[in-house]
C-alpha cells in the first residue's frame, strides 16, 4: 500500500491500471488489428457467464429435451432463452461499467443492508446447490473414463484452487476462457449424429413439433429457462466487469462479449440437443439419466469418440461453472460484508474472498462424496429452483439500472425497460405454471393440457 | 500520463513517486479502491409500493419453494 497525492494507492489498484493501460494504448491506435486486439483486451466477463451457465445441469437439461422431445418446439427455445440471457445481462454491463461496483454492493448501498443480506442468503443457497451439481456432472464425466469419484471430485477442486493462484483477475480470466471453450465439444458430438438438417431447420421456423402441456413438459420448459437465465450471472457479470475495471466507453465492447458468449452458448446448447436427438428417434427411455448414461447411450448413434466427447463436454461444463459460481460467491460475500473481493488480491489480503471461494467448493465437492445422498433431486430442481429466484433479483437489477442517480445517462430506455419486464412476466408465468402443475395438474386441463 | 507503469504483481509501496501518479490516471477516480471504500452509493428510500412488490416477490419465492419441496418429497415416496 502506498499514497500517492493523498489516495491510497493498493496491489489491486496497481493490477487493475496495468489492464487498463493496456486498453488505452490499444484504443489510440487506428486499424482492424488494434479493433481486434481491444476486442480481446475487453471481451471475458460475458463469454464466461454465458458459457458458465451452460453448467452440468444445463447440459443434462439440454440433453434430456433432445432424447425425449427429439427436434421441434424445444430448439428455437432454447434459443429465446439466450435472447433472454443477453437483455438481462447488457444491464449487468451498463450497471458494472457506470458503477465500478458489484450487484450485490449496489443492492446493500442502494437499498440498505436488510435487502443487501437476504439477496446475498439467496444467492449463496441457489450457488451452494448448483455448485453440488456441478460437481456431480464432474464426477460423472470423468467416471465414464474410469475415473474414480473421490479422484474426479478432488481432482476438480484442486484445479479450480490452482486457477486463483495467480492471483490475477486478467490470468484467471483468459485460463477460464480456455477451459470454457471446450463447451463447444457438443458441436462435434451433433455432427457425429449424422443430424437432419432439414428437420433442425423446420423446427428453427415453424417451432413445431410442439409438444403439448403436461407437467413433465412445463419441468422441462422450466429447466430449459433455468439453464440460461439464473441469478448468479447478474452477480458474476457485473462483478466481473468492475474486476476487470471496464469502463462507460467499454460498453459497447461488453454488449459485443455478452452476445458472442450468448452465441457460443446457444450453440453448444444447441448441438447437445441435436446430439441426443436419435435417442428420441429410436425409442430409447432416458428418463433419468446422468451424465455418464447418456454418453453410454448415445455410442451406437455417435461412435466411440463421439460418446468420450460428451462425457468430457459434461465434465468441462460443470468445471466451468464450479469456478465461475463459486467466484459469483465469493464476490457477492466480499461486497456485502465490506471485504476486499478481487482476483488481483494476493491472498494475504483477499483473505475472505479466497476462503469463501474455496471452502464453498470444498463443501460441494464433499457432499457429492457422501454415500447415499439422494443427489438425483438436487440436480431435477436446481434449474428450478433458479427460474424461481429469478423475479426478485431482475427486480433489483430493473430498479439499479433505472436508477439516474447512480446511472446517469446509462439509464435503460423504455424499449429496454419493455424487453426487461416481458423477461420477468415469462419467468413470473413459468414459475407460476410450474406451482400449478404441481399443486393442481388437473387445473392444465384447462389451458389445452394433457 | 508521464510514464508507464512498469511493475505489475507489487504493492504500492515499491513503486516510486511516478509510477503511482500513473496509477492514478490509469483508472478513473472510483475505481480506486480506497476512494471507492469512503465514498458508498447513498441509501435512497423505497416507495410504499416499492416494498409492497418486493415482499409479494419474497413471498412468491417462499410459496414456490414449498411447491418444489412438495415435489421432491412426493418423489421420494
Amino acid at each position: 500500500m502506498a499514497i500517492s497525492g493523498g489516495v491510497v494507492i493498493t496491489h489491486e489498484d496497481i493490477d487493475r491500471a496495468h489492464d487498463r493501460d493496456r486498453v488505452s494504448e490499444t484504443r489510440a491506435r487506428r486499424g482492424p488489428w488494434s479493433r481486434a486486439r481491444l476486442l480481446w483486451l475487453l471481451v471475458g466477463p460475458g463469454i464466461l457467464v454465458m458459457l458458465g451457465e451452460n453448467d452440468g445441469p444445463s447440459m443434462l437439461s439440454y440433453a434430456a429435451t433432445g432424447a425425449r422431445f427429439g427436434l421441434g418446439f424445444f430448439l428455437p427455445f432454447v434459443v429465446l432463452t439466450f435472447v433472454m440471457a443477453c437483455v438481462v445481462q447488457e444491464m449487468t454491463v451498463r450497471l458494472g461499467a457506470a458503477t465500478h461496483r458489484g450487484h450485490a454492493e449496489l443492492i446493500f448501498d442502494r437499498f440498505g443492508p436488510f435487502w443487501g443480506w437476504f439477496s446475498m442468503a439467496d444467492l449463496m443457497v441457489g450457488n451452494f446447490l448448483t455448485l453440488v451439481t456441478e460437481f456431480i456432472a464432474i464426477r460423472a464425466g470423468l467416471g465414464y473414463f474410469g475415473v474414480r469419484p473421490a479422484v474426479s471430485v478432488l481432482g476438480a477442486w484442486l484445479v479450480l484452487f490452482v486457477a486463483l493462484m495467480a492471483h490475477r483477475y486478467w490470468t484467471w480470466e483468459r485460463i477460464t476462457l480456455v477451459a470454457a471453450m471446450f463447451n463447444l465439444v457438443f458441436v462435434p458430438v451433433a455432427l457425429l449424429s449424422h443430424p437432419h438438417w432439414s428437420a433442425i431447420g423446420s423446427a428453427l421456423v415453424t417451432w413445431k413439433p410442439f409438444p403439448g402441456v403436461s407437467p413433465e413438459i412445463i419441468l422441462i420448459v422450466l429447466s430449459n429457462i433455468g439453464a440460461t437465465v439464473t441469478p448468479w450471472m447478474l452477480f458474476f457479470q457485473q462483478s466481473a466487469i468492475a474486476d476487470k475495471g471496464l469502463t462507460t466507453h467499454d460498453i459497447r465492447f461488453g454488449r459485443i462479449d455478452t452476445l458472442l458468449g450468448a452465441t457460443l452458448a446457444a450453440l453448444a446448447a444447441l448441438a447437445t440437443i441435436v446430439a441426443t436427438a436419435p435417442l428420441f428417434a429410436h425409442g430409447m427411455s432416458a428418463g433419468n439419466f446422468e451424465a455418464a448414461e447418456f454418453a453410454q447411450a448415445l455410442r451406437p448413434f455417435v461412435g466411440r469418440w463421439g460418446s468420450a466427447l460428451f462425457a468430457l463436454g459434461m465434465f468441462e461444463a460443470g468445471m466451468v461453472a464450479a469456478v465461475t459460481i463459486s467466484t459469483s460467491s465469493a464476490y457477492a460475500f466480499g461486497e456485502v460484508a465490506h471485504r476486499p473481493h478481487s482476483l488481483n488480491l494476493p491472498f494475504q489480503q483477499g483473505k475472505s474472498f479466497y476462503l469463501v471461494l474455496i471452502l464453498e467448493a470444498a463443501a460441494a465437492a464433499g457432499l457429492v462424496l457422501i454415500p447415499g445422498i439422494p443427489l438425483v433431486y438436487i440436480v431435477l430442481v436446481v434449474n428450478v429452483i433458479a427460474v424461481l429466484a429469478m423475479p426478485p433479483a431482475l427486480l433489483f437489477l430493473y430498479m439499479l439500472v433505472n436508477d439516474r442517480e447512480i446511472m446517469g445517462d446509462l439509464v435503460s430506455p423504455w424499449w429496454a425497460n419493455i424487453l426487461a419486464l416481458a423477461v420477468v412476466a415469462v419467468l413470473v408465468g413459468a414459475g407460476l405454471l410450474f406451482g400449478v402443475s404441481v399443486v393442481a395438474p388437473h387445473l392444465l386441463t384447462l389451458i389445452g393440457g394433457k | 500520463m508521464d510514464r508507464p507503469i512498469t511493475s505489475e504483481g507489487v504493492d504500492g509501496a515499491s513503486l516510486n513517486e511516478q509510477e503511482l501518479a500513473a496509477v492514478v490516471a490509469s483508472l478513473e477516480p472510483d475505481q480506486i479502491i480506497s476512494t471507492k471504500e469512503k465514498h458508498h452509493c447513498p441509501r435512497r428510500k423505497l416507495t410504499r409500493m416499492e416494498v409492497i412488490i418486493f415482499w409479494s416477490l419474497r413471498a412468491y419465492l417462499i410459496f414456490m419453494f414449498g411447491v418444489v419441496l412438495y415435489q421432491i418429497l412426493s418423489g421420494v415416496r
